[in-house]
């Protein structure tokens, strides 16, 4: 009863804070003289017309899943993963070098199989690499882990001109990938494909492994008490390489999920913000595994629902990057009244029940 | 040796905004605030010193009004950490999609859908009377814009203020020590917060620096990363101010080695790599500086009982 | 009598949003006195002169200052009104000089630091301090950096100070030079507000006497009563009733039992070499309490810690029913059977953040108790810890509440609960009971007790001599990470042990 109070309070003020955002941001429609109502209504109609469209809500959500559950890992440790873009990159690029190398030689189930492998490791060994720096040398987790996404997106573009160039040389992007490596669509009459399911699992799983297994519970140990956690036989250095290789995995099954499931190709400068938006998403879900598959779908929702607005009216996508913005921050800032709320309301009830 | 020359001018040319970033993060994390939002600030200062300039014509309006914004979103930055004690990581992140997000839209906003990108003339350079002239180091050191004077410039002061000042004691024992503070009848949370704002300043101008000194036009990605260096810098540089001069030099090199090497153009050459060249090295550096001695409270905020 | 008030408090109350740490709390503070405020940890002492001082604001009441009523809502507003205060945690800037930590808020524009310096050092010469103005606080001593608050405000003047437990961090010569300030002082015609929870100083500096119980002031001792005023009477207005004295154990049957835990000429250094533990050697056997006995921070802690594997040995070994386990980590060792129980809850016992279940986890997380192939069985684990509930009367609704809910002395108990299941062999107490009331530092002698008669070991880490006294069979006094020596209980007097601790040899009679 409780336990059903308080989320609902939660869930109340993430939706005033999403509103918020949502009025403030239209709002500014008006100087591109689009009507903001007219707006939202063409995003909604637009996104739930068809099924195709409703499909790639769930497009854009799968990897955003994973991205946010990337940073939510970490944030259990009291580490801040803000590179998960390059961990994302790196499985990205290992997905396409197995998948086109072995694409079309190998049944195309088991070159899946190698390619998510692929991806995680190339996902798991930056972040272990991180984690690692952080463990042994105490350095700066968030910004070597924010510079690692410069260097690895550089270290893609070169691959993109060199060894992985598609065959006529001429952009810089690989071949499409052999249709047998491709995800299996799995709704009809949409592009949907294997990656939503993949993510949705991953989900269950994070939030298994951290609150059902003594791995997961060190982990929480450390993020919220590192000395006691050393205390206790737990090592925080080795809690920090776990955890961020394993953030660092995740980011990489993303790698997995976009190249495979949906572009089938790797290509420069694309889903360049999806690092960033996962820990948006990781923001909104109040860093809770399971609730961070409502907030990717609410981020998918809004990417799909931003293009079609820069199909069918004036208004331009970046108006939804605003109104991400807009949420993040008043979510963040929500945190801040709520519990303000919460204080006042016990110190009202002392006074009444001393009083009483 | 002509080589040599111009590199070297370009190096210094390119360690300027990075040094005036780290500068304003510097004084603000003495105070015990990492600014975290200054990828953010700088993304902004470059948009609102292309805007300000291009409409008003004047570049001088532009590197104003870049400050105007840098200092607009660091208030909010700190109003949220300082005041509202939300955590600086998390809110520099989400403070720094929210600028994106804004400065796109309103770009599109003020100018339109362009076929070409929109330009400005950059800011020209001031040759020093005579010194200039020297041989060698004259190109390098003394033909450089007035921003570039003015970061070196900052440097003495703000060494002058931070250890020979009321103000300076004040805001190193904030970073050290809050409650000392606090029971010194100091309003910690003021000093902060104004930290911050300065920084919010200088990262304001450091932005404009890529947009109207660098390139003279605005494009989303014209920052890419520069402000998280210039956070790299100042903890690199030991949190001093010298100290940021320096390693913001070492990678204003590394990013005109960078620079050059692309403009050579040879196919066969890694240039990505050496483009890559100051991120690796803030990684490498951070890992190999083992004499680093953060501010004792960097990073946290100071909730005050009561 | 014929001294002059010149602050005045009236009907204080101060509320947090948990508690209410003030209750109607008027008092006064004359012209040249030392004033006490006397009460058991968590009485509210601090939070009044807190609110004094202008750190905490009150909830209702008024302050006057020389009659007139005054409003102070910061330490500024407080030092303007001549009142400083010297709080248990020293509020110093550790990476900067004296002087800079002197004049910090007390200068303006640009400064002349070498002028500062003389300036500072005239001062701490005037009053014989021994602190060089330019050294950096954290090469100084914990006497030292009292000294340098002391100075903060002398520097600035004030009239009345308050000292927050002063004497707590202090050898017992540190703390007869901090006396003889405390008169010299008020001898100018200051005032000093001393607050403490140990009556023998009280007696020793102090004018008049205020104490204080659960936030109210339950009992006032003026200038004409002083010096007849008994202990028992002081301790019955701290805590309500006369204190509950344990009977110290007796020795019978020990000796013939086997030594469980064997210390080593144990020495231990810190980063920058200086000796924590110097050479340290002593045995405990099964079923017997060694009570460690020293002031606080002459090694006790890092004893603990090495003996629990948190610290690499420079030197020395340390051996359980035989074996040596100097080289086991801290996991290792708590499969070995050694509780431990910090000394600082909050840091290192517990994780305020996690419910009580978890924390019962926590130092099992390794072990096969809650755990299977790595997943954990929280239906047994919460059974496990609402029969801890039940079993050590925690006042908690549920297993499921977050620890930092709890009280001090509830959060003690689970921890307790903790170790003492942990340690089936060796317990190590590192001053099981700093903060608690009265009832909870019963519960946790009565189990400290009951585990000593199962055959346990325990090494018992106390600052309260009388502590140490109800409990051990022997008594090892620390002294600079050295031992002093051990004896039997009952062996050595109250004085004696006190000059050990302070460092003296004990001549041989």
């Amino acid at each position: 009863m409780k336990k059903k109070e308080i989320l609902c309070d939660f869930l109340l003020w993430i939706l005033f804070a999403i509103l918020l955002g949502l009025t403030i941001s239209f709002s500014f429609l008006p100087l591109l003289s689009v009507n903001p109502f007219q707006a939202l209504t063409v995003m909604f109609s637009e996104t739930f017309s068809s099924t195709y469209n409703m499909g790639n809500i769930l497009i854009k959500t799968a990897p955003l899943i994973l991205t946010g559950l990337a940073f939510t890992f970490t944030y259990k440790a009291n580490l801040y993963n803000i590179g998960a873009q390059g961990q994302f990159y790196s499985g990205c690029i290992c997905a396409s070098a197995v998948s086109l190398a072995l694409g079309g030689k190998l049944p195309g189930p088991i070159v899946i199989l190698l390619a998510g492998m692929a991806a995680i490791l190339g996902g798991a060994v930056v972040g272990f690499i991180i984690g690692f720096l952080k463990a042994k040398f105490n350095a700066n987790e968030f910004l070597i882990s924010m510079m690692s996404t410069y260097v690895i997106q550089y270290v893609m573009q070169l691959l993109l001109r060199t060894s992985l160039q598609e065959s006529k040389h001429e952009y810089l992007k690989t071949d499409y990938l052999d249709k047998s490596t491709w995800l299996p669509k799995i709704i009809p009459g949409t592009s949907v494909s294997l990656g939503i399911v993949i993510s949705l699992l991953v989900a269950v799983l994070v939030w298994y492994v951290l609150y059902k297994t003594s791995l997961g519970f060190r982990i929480r140990a450390t993020g919220l008490n590192q000395d006691a956690a050393r205390m206790s036989g737990i090592s925080p250095q080795h809690q920090y390489m776990l955890a961020f290789a394993i953030s660092g995995a995740i980011a990489g099954l993303a790698g997995l999920v976009e190249i495979n499931g949906m572009q089938h190709m790797l290509l420069t400068g694309f889903d360049t913000q999806i690092g960033s938006y996962g820990i948006g998403i990781a923001i909104l879900a109040n860093a809770h595994p399971l609730a961070v598959v409502p907030a990717s779908l609410l981020f998918g929702f809004l990417q799909v629902g931003g293009t079609a607005l820069g199909h069918s009216t004036d208004a331009p996508a970046s108006v939804i990057d605003l109104l991400q913005g807009f949420v993040m921050l008043f979510v963040l800032m929500s945190f801040y009244f709520r519990r303000k709320a919460e204080l006042n309301k016990l110190k009202k009830k002392r006074i009444v029940t001393e009083e009483a | 040796m002509n080589n040599i020359t111009s590199l070297l001018a370009r190096a210094f040319f390119m360690s300027t905004p990075l040094i005036l970033g780290a500068l304003g993060e510097v004084i603000a994390e003495r105070t015990g605030m990492m600014v975290t939002a200054v990828e953010g600030i700088f993304l902004i200062g470059a948009w609102g010193g292309f805007i300000g300039a291009y409409i008003s014509g004047n570049l001088y309006l532009g590197f104003l009004l870049a400050m105007v914004c840098g200092l607009m979103v660091a208030l909010l930055y700190a109003l949220t950490t300082v005041y509202m004690n939300q955590h600086q990581i998390v809110m520099g992140t989400a403070i720094s999609i929210l600028v994106t997000g804004f400065c796109t839209f309103f770009y599109r906003v003020i100018f339109g859908i362009q076929t070409t990108p929109l330009k400005v003339e950059v800011l020209s350079t001031i040759q020093i009377p005579i010194l200039s002239q020297i041989p060698f180091v004259g190109k390098i050191l003394f033909s450089q814009n007035i921003i570039t004077y003015l970061a070196y410039l900052l440097i003495p002061i703000i060494l002058f203020v931070m250890n020979h000042t009321a103000l300076g004691l004040t805001l190193r024992s904030c970073g050290e020590n809050p409650e000392a503070v606090d029971t010194a009848g100091i309003d910690i949370l003021k000093i902060r917060f104004a930290a911050v704002a300065v920084a919010g300043c200088l990262g304001g101008i450091a932005g404009a620096y890529y947009s109207l000194c660098n390139v003279g036009m605005y494009t989303s990605e014209i920052i890419s990363g520069r402000g998280w260096i210039a956070f790299g810098i100042c903890f690199l540089g030991n949190w001093n101010p010298v100290g940021a001069l320096i390693f913001g030099t070492v990678f204003g090199v590394s990013e005109a080695i960078g620079v050059y090497v692309k403009s050579l153009g040879m196919s066969t050459m890694p240039s990505e790599l050496f483009s890559a060249l100051p991120y690796v090295l803030v990684i490498v550096l951070t890992v190999c500086r083992k004499d680093l001695r953060a501010p004792n409270k960097l990073g946290q905020n100071y909730v005050k009982e009561n | 009598m014929g001294k002059n008030i010149i602050v005045e408090l009236k009907h204080i109350n101060k509320r947090f949003a948990k508690v209410l740490a003030n209750d109607d709390v008027s008092m006064v503070i004359k012209e040249g006195e030392v004033v006490a405020l006397l009460g058991e940890n968590g009485a509210g002492k601090s939070t009044i002169m807190k609110i004094l001082y202008g750190l905490y604001h009150a909830t209702e009441g008024e302050i006057f200052i020389n009659q007139k009523k005054v409003e102070i809502r910061s330490p500024k507003e407080a030092m303007a009104c001549g009142i400083a205060m010297i709080q248990q945690h020293f509020s110093l800037v550790e990476a900067h000089t004296v002087t800079e930590n002197i004049i910090l808020g007390h200068c303006k524009g640009k400064i002349d630091f070498t002028e500062k310096e003389k300036e500072i050092q005239a001062l701490a010469d005037q009053y014989h301090f021994d602190v060089p103005a330019g050294e950096l606080v954290k090469n100084l001593t914990v006497g030292a950096q009292q000294k340098v608050e002391i100075l903060k405000a002398l520097y600035l003047n004030a009239k009345i100070i308050i000292m927050d437990e002063p004497t707590a961090v202090l050898t017992p010569q540190e703390a007869d030079v901090l006396m003889g300030f405390v008169r010299d002082y008020v001898a100018k015609g200051n005032s000093i507000v001393f607050i403490t929870h140990k009556m023998k100083e009280v007696l020793e500096v102090s004018d008049r006497i205020i104490v204080l119980r659960n936030g109210k002031i339950s009992g006032t001792i003026e200038e004409g009563e002083i010096r007849t005023v008994k202990e028992s009477e002081l301790v019955n207005l701290m805590i309500g009733h006369d204190l509950e004295i344990i009977k110290a154990p007796s020795m019978t049957g020990t000796d013939n039992r086997k030594n469980r835990l064997e210390v080593e000429h144990v020495s231990l250094r810190s980063k920058d070499n200086i000796p924590l533990l110097d050479n340290v050697s002593f045995s405990i056997k099964e079923g017997e309490i060694l009570g460690f006995a020293g002031v606080s921070g002459n090694g006790q802690q890092e004893l603990c810690e090495a003996i629990y594997g948190a610290r690499k040995l420079h030197a020395g070994k340390v051996i359980l029913d035989g074996e040596e386990i100097s080289q086991l980590a801290v996991k290792e060792r708590i499969e070995k059977g050694i509780g431990y129980l910090a000394s600082d809850r909050y840091r290192y016992g517990m994780i305020s953040g996690m419910t009580l279940s978890e924390n019962i986890l926590l130092k099992a997380s390794y072990l096969k108790n809650w755990v299977k192939n790595g997943i954990i069985k929280w239906k047994e684990l919460n059974n496990y810890t609402e029969n801890i509930i039940q079993e050590y009367k925690v006042k908690a609704p549920d297993h499921e509440v977050v620890i930092g809910s709890l009280s001090g002395g509830n959060q003690q108990k689970v921890v307790v609960a903790r170790e003492v299941d942990r340690g089936e062999k060796l317990i190590i107490f590192d001053q099981p009971t700093r903060g608690l009331d009265l009832g909870a530092i019963n519960y946790v002698h009565k189990t400290i007790m009951r585990e000593k008669s199962k055959g346990k070991s325990i090494l018992l880490v106390s600052t309260e001599l009388s502590e140490i006294f109800a409990l051990s069979d022997r008594i090892a006094i620390l002294y600079k990470g050295k031992i002093m020596g051990i004896f039997q209980n009952g062996e050595l007097s109250t004085e004696q042990i006190g000059l050990l601790m302070a460092g003296y040899e004990l001549k041989e009679a």
